[in-house]
């Protein structure tokens, strides 16, 4: 999976978290661009991207995605 | 000392002008020996307790950032030593008296002596900024710093030590080290927010609880509606307490050249109670989430909503009892997390009722759900510190349902009262919803700005209240 497969499908993923079909990631978004992306909510999304790409997180990774480009980063180093 | 206390307008103004003349590089020692000084001024013996939470917080992540030793093993046992004399002097009691009161139902006494000692102010503070300190070393967020006097100095500084904002080591280090120079704009922000502080603590908070104070402390002398009354307004008395002392807090700070976080963003504005709680004791509620929720919620996340929910209930809990070890508190923060939880639950179906109604910009829409938080955090309080205990809690409930006497008013403190609680959210109103508009404070024109100092003065002048030196949230 390429980067811009990689997005797609986490553009799906957040589409469904935040039951919004309007969702188009870019690197620089953070939680404050997108409507109801709060503490709860990225608990939400974390566990469904970790079932998607079959991969885990660490809780000291979680406090350094700062921003979309940065998670995409995160997800592409783990599945590959 | 404290902020509204005389000695303190002696202090303030002293502290700045040595600071502002020495140079830069002794600047950052100078406030460690002044906010020793001021802590040592409320009750000299508990200096010795803040110094050794310090060492022990320079001593644990030395060894931690060295990575010679077992890390998560270091972790635990710094967090139970910084930990173990908050729980020594605020849980102790509590604790014993629970125990005893178990030990009694099953007719066994077993007494273990009581403690006297005054709860050192400002412990869940310190105690809390430097857990966060430890787990940002652990987590190789930030490297531990090397000098015990920065270290002191971040769990001491004078304008935060009493009440925070907690902050965090991140933020503080930086600025100890690099930026305590003069700036002209930083320092006449921190006046306007200390004027505005003072504004809160001593015309609405001290005000109100002149009215408030005698019917939460006599609960079964008033009626029904007066509690009610009081219920409602409790709200205002602390957001007038704690607000006005942060506000003097980060003033005061930012006076120095230093940037501290806010603690209150327009919470009366809020149109759900999780957005209430982004809003009200921020620093407080960000350490809970980043230090609390976050690894509870992620150790959980496999079991989707329901590890949430778990974790919000867990959170809050934590939350009621960092405020005091009750079964009013307790009950407070469960009320606290079944709210939110429900919100989280619900979030969805209400998205999408907003979208299907057109609700979102639907002023009255947003008013209602503005006076339904503003209800649900005003009744929640009745198990949150407006009243004594827990079984004052129940009769004021009983009297509210079946007490028909007529309402208590004090008009002369309530008009007051009423007419600042008009002025404040008026103004807050205003930064909501047109901030760039009918600014006083912040306005182009100096004599608008001097006209509304001068004002802002007098009101204090004539309409606060000096005799009172009690502060809700010493006693956290």
């Amino acid at each position: 999976m390429n980067k811009d497969q990689l997005k797609m499908t986490l553009t799906r993923i957040f589409k469904k978290i935040f039951d919004d079909q309007s969702i188009s990631l870019s690197n620089e978004m953070t939680a404050s661009d997108i409507d109801n992306w709060d503490s709860l909510s990225h608990m939400l999304l974390i566990s469904e991207i970790e079932d998607v790409f079959s991969i885990k997180f660490k809780l000291k990774e979680l406090n350094k995605l700062k921003n979309v480009g940065i998670l995409i980063e995160t997800i592409f180093n783990k599945i590959t | 000392m404290i902020f509204t206390s005389f000695n303190f307008l002696l202090f303030f103004p002293t502290v700045i002008l040595i600071y502002y003349l020495i140079p830069i590089k002794f600047r950052w020692k100078f406030i460690l020996i002044s906010s020793l000084f001021f802590y040592a001024s409320i009750k000299p013996v508990y200096i010795l307790l803040l110094l050794l939470i310090s060492f022990f917080t320079y001593f644990f992540t030395l060894l931690i950032d060295s990575k010679t030793y077992n890390k998560k093993i270091l972790l635990i046992t710094s967090i139970i030593t910084i930990l173990s004399p908050l729980f020594f002097f605020k849980y102790y009691n509590s604790i014993n008296t629970f125990i005893i009161s178990i030990l009694q139902t099953s007719k066994l006494k077993f007494d273990l002596p009581e403690i006297n000692f005054l709860l050192p102010i400002g412990i869940s503070y310190y105690t809390f900024m430097s857990i966060g300190y430890i787990i940002d070393v652990y987590n190789e967020e930030i490297k531990a710093e090397k000098k015990f006097g920065l270290v002191t100095l971040f769990l001491s500084f004078f304008p935060l030590v009493l009440s925070g904002p907690i902050e965090r080591a991140e933020n503080m280090f930086s600025q100890f080290k690099n930026k305590l120079k003069f700036n002209y704009k930083k320092t006449v922000y921190g006046f306007k927010l200390i004027l505005w502080g003072y504004f809160l603590k001593l015309v609405l908070a001290d005000n109100l609880a002149l009215y408030l104070n005698p019917i939460f402390n006599e609960v079964n002398l008033h009626s029904g509606k007066t509690i009610l009354l009081a219920v409602f307004l409790f709200p205002f008395q602390i957001y007038g307490d704690l607000g006005g002392y942060s506000l003097i807090a980060i003033g005061t700070a930012s006076v120095m050249g230093i940037n501290v976080r806010i603690n209150f963003n327009k919470p009366f504005f809020s149109k759900s109670m999780s957005e209430f709680w982004r809003r009200w004791h921020m620093s407080l509620i960000s350490w809970i989430t980043d230090y609390i929720y976050t690894p509870i919620s992620f150790y959980l996340r496999k079991f989707k909503l329901t590890g949430i929910i778990f974790s919000l209930l867990i959170t809050f809990l934590v939350a009621g009892i960092w405020h005091e070890a009750s079964l009013s508190f307790i009950i407070w923060g469960l009320i606290q997390g079944s709210i939110i939880s429900f919100e989280a639950i619900s979030k969805r179906k209400k998205n999408q009722f907003e979208k299907k109604f057109n609700l979102k910009n639907n002023k009255f829409y947003i008013l209602f759900c503005i006076i339904l938080v503003y209800i649900l955090f005003s009744i929640s309080l009745i198990f949150g510190g407006a009243f004594n205990s827990f079984s004052e809690s129940i009769i004021s409930i009983n009297r509210i349902l079946s007490n028909s006497d007529p309402l208590y008013i004090n008009q002369r403190i309530l008009i007051k009262s009423l007419l600042v609680i008009i002025l404040i959210l008026l103004t807050e109103f205003r930064d909501e919803y047109y901030p760039n508009k009918w600014l006083l404070f912040e306005n182009k024109k100096g004599y608008i700005r001097w006209i509304s100092y001068y004002s802002i003065i007098l009101i204090i002048l004539f309409f606060g209240v000096f005799n009172q030196d009690d502060f809700i949230y010493f006693q956290f």
